[in-house]
């Protein structure tokens, strides 16, 4: 195991370069397969005996869900990573996985009420799932509220990482509650997947969306975090020298 | 330690029985919270039962999230706080004592209150001492809450909206079993389920709770 090269990444040059170097590639793969998880998506997977064709959006709303949550889980990983290490690479990372993460969140929200309004005839139900996933957005969002409160970045990358810490650890619980007070008085009303478990066609499709929606997410992050990088580094030599050529000498 | 934890207590107390009016105007907040829906619902008993759980909690919170604006910010301004963390004594131990005490002073006056308030829902006999002991369970959680929020923000010069968008998910558990614990207490049904729950998110957030306010007022302060 190399564990200098791990080390070498909390460098801001050589991770900036990363990200740069990675985005493209990210990028590509992930229009390549969202191309070829959408076409076997919508066209080639049989349509579902109760949902007909109505059941495919379940190739945006999964992944998007997928991505919002493991996104939360980076960002606190990032964060612990941050305070640990007092790392600007890490919180640069976990300040830039909030907007994405909540824009996905926003995207899974919206597609599951497109998809309940048909299949359910109502847009919202009060179920664990979809409470957990809206109270996942509110955390997003008190998280960069609170970055963008603090005049001081490095008390405001600090508190926020907290508050992220803080945010990963209520998550199961506020779910488990919303589980545990529906199990405790209703009979259960309306579970999003009786789990008939998915056909095989039907499902590598999806896998293949899951994936091409991580990608993006990559994609999405890289860019983002080279970017906040490059703010936070602009009084350095390393970034005028890459941005501007060797002007900066003169 | 001991002794500093004493001193740091009783002067809380009696800096906060010294600002009395904020402490009053909490208390109100919770009483005129729990006013409007009895006025706006009209005098519909069973509605009034129903909705009392509910009610309580919010009140408790909202009363509880203007009270939490100021445990932190006034010993910030006046340095004091800065003292206390710089001192060689556990600061977690400090942040607990203060919250404690800011507890004594902004939630036992409700808990008080909140007798009065449920047999105005036409909540009567034991209920009534459910919701007593619901909100004795639950206004800790809170108030841990909300000092982690009010030290996150304790920077910022208005705080109260973005405490308000922190500490309502965090508080989501402890709203849905305290409304459980009181509607179930109504209805005849065994209340201990949600009063366990609720006494260990009271463990959960008075051992871990203090711990993590520590270091975001370490943050905010260096």
């Amino acid at each position: 195991m190399n564990f200098k090269s791990i080390y070498k990444l909390g460098s801001p040059p050589l991770f900036y370069k990363l990200c740069i170097a990675l985005e493209p590639w990210f990028l590509i793969s992930s229009i390549l397969l969202i191309a070829v998880g959408m076409y076997s998506g919508l066209f080639v997977a049989p349509p579902d005996d109760e949902m007909g064709d109505a059941f495919r959006i379940i190739y945006f709303h999964v992944p998007s869900a997928y991505v919002s949550m493991m996104a939360y889980v980076y960002m606190g990983a990032a964060a612990i990573i941050g305070l640990i290490w007092r790392s600007n690479v890490a919180f640069s990372l976990a300040k830039s996985c909030a907007p994405i993460g909540a824009s996905f969140t926003f995207l899974a929200l919206v597609t599951g009420m497109l998809w309940g309004k048909p299949m359910w005839g109502t847009a919202w139900v009060w179920d664990a799932r979809l409470t957990s996933e809206l109270i996942l957005l509110f955390l997003y969002l008190a998280y960069m509220m609170l970055h963008l409160s603090i005049p001081d970045r490095a008390k405001a990358d600090r508190s926020a990482s907290l508050l992220a810490i803080v945010g990963m650890v209520n998550i199961p619980i506020i779910h488990y509650s919303v589980v545990w007070w529906n199990t405790l008085h209703q009979a259960s009303t309306i579970s999003k997947f009786a789990k008939p478990s998915i056909a095989t066609e039907m499902l590598w499709p999806l896998i293949i969306m899951i994936l091409a929606y991580t990608l993006l997410f990559a994609a999405f992050l890289s860019k983002r975090t080279a970017a906040e990088l490059a703010v936070r580094e602009k009084r350095t030599r390393w970034i005028q020298t890459l941005i501007l050529g060797d002007k900066s000498n003169a | 330690m001991i002794d500093v934890l004493r001193i740091v207590f009783l002067r809380d107390l009696k800096v906060s029985l010294r600002r009395w009016t904020d402490v009053l105007t909490s208390l109100i907040l919770f009483v005129l919270v729990s006013l409007v829906f009895p006025l706006t619902l009209g005098n519909d008993s069973t509605m009034l039962l129903k909705i009392v759980g509910p009610v309580m909690l919010v009140s408790a919170l909202l009363a509880n999230l203007l009270a939490m604006q100021n445990i932190f910010r006034p010993d910030v301004i006046n340095g004091s706080l800065e003292q206390l963390t710089l001192s060689s004594y556990p600061l977690t131990w400090i942040i607990c004592t203060k919250i404690f005490s800011f507890w004594l002073i902004t939630s036992l006056p409700l808990l008080l209150i909140s007798g009065f308030i449920a047999s105005s829902y036409y909540v009567t006999g034991n209920s009534i001492l459910i919701v007593i002991l619901t909100l004795l369970l639950s206004t800790p959680s809170l108030v841990h809450i909300s000092a982690l929020a009010a030290a996150l923000t304790v920077a910022i010069r208005y705080p109260g909206a973005l405490m308000a968008l922190i500490i309502i998910p965090l508080s989501l558990p402890i709203m849905i079993f305290g409304s459980k614990a009181i509607e179930f207490s109504i209805s005849g049904i065994d209340v201990s389920a949600p009063l366990y729950f609720l006494l260990g998110m009271m463990f959960f957030t008075c051992s871990l709770g203090p711990i993590v306010t520590a270091s975001a007022i370490r943050i905010s302060i260096d």
